[in-house]
């Protein structure tokens, strides 16, 4: 099978600092990559190229086939990007907003306008679609957020951290729908910290440390490798330079 | 949207089919400008953001406030221009206001309103074409400036043409479009300047800086010119040296050439520079200028820092051990001298608190500048001699510092992210009069006493050493009414509720201090030559002032209004 994202030796820097050190990656329609590792491994800055918000880089990057930097337009058409912060224009609506990026996507109105009424009220926001935003909690930010990111029907999700800010319940029904949209046939790169998660909604685990994949499989290739632990425990042993059992012991200490 | 975004995004999108041609999609750069504008409409502007704004009040109408203010603003040059006689002289203020203006107003929204940071995570991830992206931005640049500029020079324009003829409104206009080229250049070669000299980190503060004293600039106009406008009705400005090389002068003599050409080098000089000038600038702007500018500035808001690896350990710099210093000199140990360094870290920081409280100084100043040009007559002499006018200067220095004070003291309640207060209501404070105390002493060391020690200097300079027990006893007056006011009004925690406009507290303390104040001075006034009397009042004055201090101390958690707001 022809696979639907291909990252080939990527590297990338920032000044003199190399930043990714050449990743390699193929990933297939159908998945669902759970994209982890510590802070500053390069996680961000791999999904900011995969999106087209960073361009030099170098090696190769080919979504279905097309090369982002020969077509940067039209990989960005096939892709839905959930971004990590509440990054959106809160003096706007829900609706104004989700129009507006409607409208990006060429879209059609009607279509994007009946949409956006089912997903915000089956995220409970109908009644808000109207009111400004700058007065929304960061869930319902969020949650707006998710739905812009769905709106034009992708056929590639990346979501950076999206549950951050959401109520359990509003997890539940983001879990639920990435394994729905899985099954649809939608690939989904899904950048966290959050390892039960991650654990949970993932049928492919790669974890990058330092600019390099150091791991990648399913939860239970990975468990074989390391010994039957779980994900936290796996990801601790392979990016943590010392015992983080030592690093208690020392804050423990400071008592003394 | 209102009519005249409406207007403006036709009149942008006329040439269509030349953006068509171009390579950009019609389609959204409409919907990119559309959403731009409605958010324009929705977002504060320059003149609203340094007032204080009641919360959760919607701002729908920003763009026909800043219409209305910039009419308003057009109609003072025009007036300016109105009382001046002589042609290129009337021409040479209208554009030096022209441009000051117009850049105070630019410099700010550049950032907050044209360049967006939010954009790089919002449409740079959509199928948006660079074109079309660079597109929407130049031409929301240009609705903006257009959204300011036509209200701006339309009471010039009536005047202008009515005065004069049709050649020369013509000739006003293209000018006018000369020198908007020329801000839109000051205004890049400012950012890059400030991006050289400070960090991107700090761009914002640098930008309210200059923006704060464009207001206080402004204010003085306003108050000033009108007053000295009859005194210059007969000025010519050809009589200052070198003004040829001011830009302002090169758009005022081409349109002098236009109306009474005169055969000077000077003039016609003017003529190829205000046309020259403006496009050659125009010219760095696009070939040098905007390419690192827009890396630059992405940078800006977006709070990257580039080298975010280097962790330096600061050392304990000298600030810190000044504000220590007061703080022990003002406040015992414990909960009161950790309330004063809070505060005190705070006023200088928070950049809200200083685009409140700094403009508001500033126009203070001015008003005592004022007070000071209406006092005909008065000279350094008097206040040598301390005859009466003197000692009524004297006082006004004096007595009028309190409003400086009282500003600040209003402020230190407030903050936006006023929630951060929860550190006061979880943590074992029993009696939080001693933040509050702590908070008031520190506003009144960073913002009266170093006007005390300028005023101190500058008054004993002039009059000797036997001013000093009234200057004393001014100031133990001044800092009795403080302390009034804060007694009476300062009820909450610093920086623990969430900016309101100024109600019956604001008006109370205004009150207590007009009212406080001004019995204070005249009885000073009458007591004045009576130094034994006066040294025996500055003890009373300063003993009570200390008294009322430590009894702001004792407030009890019942007497605080704070709670916890969520």
């Amino acid at each position: 099978m022809e696979p639907i994202i291909s990252i080939q030796n990527l590297r990338k820097s920032y000044g003199d600092k190399l930043v990714l050190k050449g990743i390699n990656l193929n990933i297939y329609p159908g998945q669902v990559i759970g994209y982890i590792g510590p802070n500053g491994a390069g996680k961000s800055t791999t999904v900011k190229i995969l999106c087209g918000l960073l361009g030099d880089f170098e090696g190769g990057v080919y979504v279905k086939g097309v090369n982002l930097a020969d077509n940067a337009i039209a990989v960005k058409s096939y892709i839905g990007y959930i971004p990590e912060q509440a990054e959106l224009y809160d003096v706007l609506t829900p609706a104004e907003f989700l129009g507006f990026m409607a409208d990006l996507y060429g879209m059609d109105e009607r279509l994007a306008r009946d949409r956006m009424t089912k997903m915000l009220g089956a995220f409970g926001l109908q009644g808000n679609m109207n009111d400004r935003m700058d007065t929304f909690s960061k869930g319902m930010k969020q949650k707006v957020l998710i739905t812009s990111g769905l709106l034009h029907n992708p056929d590639i999700i990346i979501l950076d951290e999206p549950l951050s800010g959401l109520d359990a319940n509003s997890v539940i029904i983001v879990k639920e729908l990435i394994s729905k949209l899985a099954k649809e046939g939608k690939t989904i790169f899904y950048c966290s910290h959050m390892m039960d998660v991650v654990e949970k909604v993932s049928d492919r685990i790669v974890l990058i440390n330092e600019g390099t994949v150091i791991a990648d499989g399913s939860f239970d290739e990975l468990k074989q490798q390391q010994g039957n632990e779980s994900l936290e425990k796996i990801f601790a042993h392979l990016t943590a330079k010392e015992s983080l059992n030592d690093a208690a012991d020392q804050l423990m200490s400071a008592f003394d | 949207m209102n009519i005249f975004n409406k207007v403006l995004l036709k009149m942008v999108l006329l040439p269509s089919s030349l953006y068509k041609r171009m390579g950009v999609n019609i389609h959204q750069l409409k919907a990119i400008l559309t959403t731009k504008l409605i958010m324009d409409d929705r977002r504060p502007n320059s003149f609203q953001q340094m007032r204080q704004k009641a919360r959760r009040k919607p701002v729908s109408t920003a763009t026909l406030s800043t219409m209305f203010m910039a009419v308003v603003v057009g109609c003072l040059f025009t007036y300016m221009s109105f009382i001046l006689t002589d042609t290129i002289t009337r021409f040479t203020i209208y554009f030096s206001f022209f441009i000051a203006f117009l850049a105070s107003v630019l410099i700010a929204d550049f950032t907050s309103v044209l360049i967006d940071v939010r954009d790089t995570y919002i449409i740079l991830p959509k199928p948006v074409t660079d074109k079309t992206f660079v597109l929407s931005r130049l031409l929301h640049i240009f609705i903006h400036v257009c959204k300011i500029v036509i209200p701006m020079i339309l009471p010039g324009a009536i005047f202008f043409g009515s005065h004069y003829n049709i050649v020369v409104l013509i000739a006003f206009l293209f000018m006018v479009i000369m020198a908007t080229l020329f801000t839109l250049f000051l205004i890049n070669a400012c950012y890059i300047l400030i991006l050289k000299i400070s960090t991107p980190q700090k761009f914002q503060n640098v930008i309210s800086y200059v923006q704060i004293a464009f207001a206080i600039f402004f204010y003085a106009c306003y108050q000033l010119v009108p007053r000295m406008m009859n005194k210059f009705a007969g000025f010519n400005i050809n009589h200052i040296k070198f003004i040829w090389l001011l830009p302002p002068y090169w758009f005022a003599g081409t349109i002098q050439q236009v109306y009474e050409p005169v055969n000077t080098v000077q003039l016609w000089l003017c003529v190829v520079l205000s046309v020259a000038a403006p496009v050659f600038c125009l010219w760095l702007v696009i070939k040098y200028f905007a390419p690192s500018f827009n890396k630059k500035l992405s940078l800006i808001s977006a709070g990257v820092s580039e080298n975010a690896d280097k962790t330096t350990v600061k050392q304990e710099v000298t600030a810190t051990t000044y504000s220590m210093f007061l703080a022990k000199l003002f406040t015992k140990k414990g909960t009161e001298r950790t309330g004063f360094l809070f505060t005190w870290k705070m006023m200088l920081r928070s950049r809200e608190f200083k685009m409140k409280v700094y403009p508001s100084i500033g126009y203070m100043l001015v008003i005592i500048v004022l007070m000071f040009f209406n006092m005909k007559g008065l000279s350094f002499g008097d206040i040598r001699l301390q005859n009466s006018k003197g000692r009524v200067a004297t006082l006004i220095v004096i007595y009028f510092s309190n409003l400086l004070l009282i500003g600040a003291l209003g402020q230190i309640t407030m903050y936006d992210k006023f929630k951060a207060a929860w550190i006061f209501f979880t943590t074992p404070v029993d009696v939080p009069g001693k933040i509050v105390s702590g908070a008031v002493k520190a506003s009144i060391a960073q913002f009266f006493f170093p006007i005390v020690l300028i005023t101190f200097v500058c008054l004993v300079s002039i009059a000797g050493i036997r001013i000093i027990p009234n200057v004393l006893f001014g100031y133990c007056n001044v800092l009795l009414v403080s302390a009034v006011s804060a007694y009476l009004t300062t009820n909450k925690l610093p920086f623990s509720s969430a900016p309101t406009i100024r109600g019956s507290v604001g008006m109370l303390r205004l009150f207590t201090v007009m009212i406080l104040g001004t019995l204070m001075a005249f009885a000073h006034y009458s007591l004045y030559n009576i130094t034994a009397v006066i040294i025996i009042l500055v003890f009373i004055s300063g003993g009570a002032a200390w008294m009322i201090f430590d009894s702001i101390k004792k407030y009890s958690w019942q007497k605080i209004s704070s709670n916890y707001e969520d």
